[in-house]
């Protein structure tokens, strides 16, 4: 799974994407294409790497912001240095790119053998970023040079000087080949360096933490950037929550309506796509687990647009899910009020369901929001909900874990707050009682 | 020579035609040849290639610029590899251009060479801010054929105009047609309050609309629809329609007139400065116009000088 498969999911992990402030459009490229990482290991050494710059981020400030200035140089030269490898001879463009590629990374002391490709492309020593064919290169190209400009008309003399070019140009092209695999990963560097640095500086922007390893995921005080950015404009805060899950071991969550299950459930996508592609977390503390596969089951505007029924594309959707858990690799499934839009009745049969239908499946760690009340083996969180008194406009939108899976019966109370029509609400009250008292 | 000292006033220069062959090359190699390279850093350019793909297509000549030892150019990777003097590469662009990424190169002998530089006013704005570490002074920029987007007051402070018997074979009509540029360039700088009332060519408006509102922000483009709407709304009352920009205005000169004669009025947020009109009094298809003619009435109706620049092949300093 690259990234640029995941940039869009309904998690909303593009804003901390558009938000990451890479200084080259090559840098923007290899992040979309890189690979979602499964392995704790190579997940743990990336966030070391990532530990270090922030380190430097506080202690160094200045020094980052000069590199990320230099890093604004960095440009695509992948297809150049292809051509290099592969024997062609190269032109004075091509030359100039790497010239330019070498200076920039010595500059800021990556890559192996750069002063040696800045010698071959700086034959008098001038140590600046620019190139031509120099004179120096041959006492022959000087003279022909010399030539046709005493007599610009003269066509032997012209296509000489084209030939010694040629053959200068084959030259350097021959002594710089052995150094088109160096180039080529300093090339990755730069651009991983450019990832780096804007990672650092995003974490102390917006102050991010870097979570440890462990067998399940528990999580304190996660928050989603989107949301909170938005809460922000409009002068209110987002509430930090905290939640666990492991595999082997259903939850479900439950609570009002407006109780941020939804966001939730979109911050804990986002945070196991952050964690697998090595950002650093919105989190105050978090251990996590990483996964083979990453399934997001939420409606979306694009049901619409496909033509599918909401019911039938959350079907399809929940259908990979239970084929890609049959597969036993460790997969983690989030599932947003699943038969919600169905009548409560199989609704709630299809939700009961799933849970049995998914209930051995070791590898698999399933979180899922519902409305319905559903017994399970697994774990029940269910949202603090409604503060008393504040005319529905305060929630307390942290989860807790609960014994019972009897869903909560707040959502005529939220009405109430809310002041929606008294008589209506009454008449509802009146229905609720005669059916459960 | 004529006008060459007024360009080294300013720091970017763009160089527009009214029409194909109206003779700008002839005038921004005139302004090259005349620039005094001791003392001055210029780098030349040009924008986009539209018109350009046409000349490939008639088969006409394609432009070409006669670059000078010690000044910068930028052309695309294309035209860089067709043809150039010796010179030393400053820099690659990131951006495509349909012609490659953009080259920016040192002339290190004089010699001729291919224009085409970034496409569009916003990529041509970021070529200029990536030179300021080299050192240039002036920007010279060679205007898209039968556009005028170039010459806009938030790309180049300042332009000069070629027009010519391209645009017609009459000289009553080219004369009229060219002035009317020259009043749009021309159009004062708005100094009121900030106008109450903003519109854009989409907008619907009426007389009720209208009504009380002395000056109109036009954002973007004004064009006849949305002048003719302000005129039919306008009554006999003094009215002020603030642009961006005299490039902004894409009105008919007769609807222009007529708004005038109604009490109208079109003023913009960012002035030009036009140092020079260049007339080039022959035609592609052979006919030639009398150029002192040409000059003289030209000049007496603008109240600017107009030199023909090949005819009188004005001395270098």
């Amino acid at each position: 799974m690259k990234f640029r498969e995941i940039v869009d999911s309904p998690c909303g992990i593009r804003y901390l994407f558009d938000e990451l402030e890479l200084q080259s459009g090559y840098a923007r490229k290899v992040l979309l294409d890189r690979e979602m990482m499964t392995d704790a290991g190579r997940i743990d050494a990336a966030y070391a790497s990532l530990r270090r710059y922030y380190d430097l981020v506080v202690t160094d400030r200045r020094r980052v912001e000069d590199m990320r200035f230099r890093l604004q140089g960095l440009r695509d030269i992948s297809g150049t240095l292809a051509a290099l490898a592969d024997g062609a001879m190269l032109d004075e463009i091509e030359f100039f790119e790497i010239k330019h590629l070498a200076m920039l990374a010595e500059s800021l002391q990556l890559g192996a053998d750069m002063d040696k490709v800045i010698d071959i492309l700086d034959p008098d020593g001038l140590k600046i970023g620019t190139f031509y064919l120099y004179d120096s290169y041959s006492v022959e190209l000087r003279r022909l040079r010399d030539a046709v400009e005493n007599d610009p008309e003269d066509a032997q003399l012209q296509e000489d000087l084209a030939n010694e070019e040629d053959r200068l140009k084959k030259m350097l092209s021959d002594k710089l080949r052995p150094y088109a695999p160096t180039l080529r990963q300093t090339l990755q560097a730069l651009a991983e360096l450019d990832i780096s640095l804007a990672q650092a500086v995003q974490m102390h922007a917006e102050g991010l933490v870097i979570p440890s390893t462990g067998a399940g995921a528990v999580i304190t005080g996660m928050f989603h950037p989107g949301v909170r950015a938005a809460l922000k404009a409009s002068g209110r805060e987002f509430q930090r929550v905290d939640f666990s899950f492991e595999r082997g071991v259903p939850a479900t969550v439950i609570g009002a309506n407006m109780g941020g299950k939804t966001v939730a459930l979109k911050t804990l996508c986002m945070l196991q796509y952050l964690y697998q592609f090595g950002f650093a977390l919105p989190v105050t503390s978090a251990v996590m687990t990483p996964f083979d596969d990453i399934r997001f089951c939420i409606g979306d505007e694009q049901d619409e647009k496909t033509g599918l029924s909401s019911f039938a594309a959350e079907m399809q959707r929940i259908d990979r899910a239970i084929a890609a858990a049959e597969t036993g690799k460790r997969v983690l499934l989030l599932v947003d009020e699943p038969a919600r839009t169905t009548n409560p009745v199989e609704g709630t049969a299809l939700v009961s369901a799933l849970l049995e239908r998914l209930s051995d499946k070791a590898g698999l760690a399933l979180v899922m929001t519902t409305h319905y009340t559903v017994e399970h083996a697994g774990q029940c969180w269910r949202v603090q909900g409604l503060l008393p008194g504040t005319k529905g406009r305060k929630m307390d939108y942290r989860l807790v874990r609960t014994a019972s899976h009897e869903v909560p019966h707040e959502a005529l109370n939220i009405a109430r707050e809310l002041g929606i029509d008294a008589r209506w609400i009454e008449l509802a009250d009146t229905i609720m009682k005669k059916l459960y008292e | 020579m004529p006008f060459v000292g007024e360009i080294l006033k300013y720091r970017s220069v763009s160089i527009v035609g009214l029409a194909k062959n109206a003779g700008k090359t002839e005038c921004l190699n005139y302004i090259i040849k005349r620039l005094p390279l001791d003392y001055f850093t210029v780098a030349v350019t040009s924008i986009g290639i539209d018109g350009e793909t046409t000349d490939q297509v008639t088969g006409t000549a394609k432009p070409e610029i006669t670059v000078r030892e010690g000044m910068f150019f930028a052309t695309s990777e294309k035209h860089f590899r067709q043809k150039r003097p010796l010179s030393e590469l400053y820099d690659v662009s990131d951006e495509d251009t349909a012609l490659g990424r953009v080259v920016t190169a040192r002339a290190l002998q004089e010699g001729k060479v291919l224009l085409s530089g970034p496409s569009g006013a916003e990529a041509l704005k970021r070529w200029m801010r990536s030179l300021k570490d080299f050192g240039i002074d002036l920007v010279l920029v060679d205007g898209a054929l039968s556009r005028l987007s170039t010459a806009s007051p938030a790309v180049s402070e300042a332009m000069v105009l070629s027009t010519g018997a391209a645009v017609s074979a009459n000289i009553r009509d080219l004369v009229s047609k060219t002035a009317y540029v020259v009043e749009l360039i021309r159009l004062p700088l708005y100094t009121g309050p900030d106008p109450a009332l903003r519109v854009s060519s989409f907008s619907s408006l009426d007389a009720a609309a209208l009504k009380g509102n002395r000056a109109i922000e036009v954002e973007g483009a004004l064009t006849d629809r949305l002048l003719q709407l302000v005129k039919n709304g306008l009554g006999e009352g003094e009215i002020d329609l603030v642009v961006g920009d005299f490039t902004k205005v894409f009105c008919s000169q007769e609807l222009y007139r007529a708004f005038i004669r109604r009490g109208g009025r079109i003023s913009v947020r960012m002035k030009s400065q036009l140092l020079a009109v260049c007339v080039n009094p022959v035609a592609p298809n052979g006919i030639v116009l009398d150029s002192d003619i040409l000059c003289r009435e030209l000049s007496q109706k603008i109240g600017l000088p107009v030199y023909d620049i090949v005819k009188n092949e004005y001395e270098i300093s």
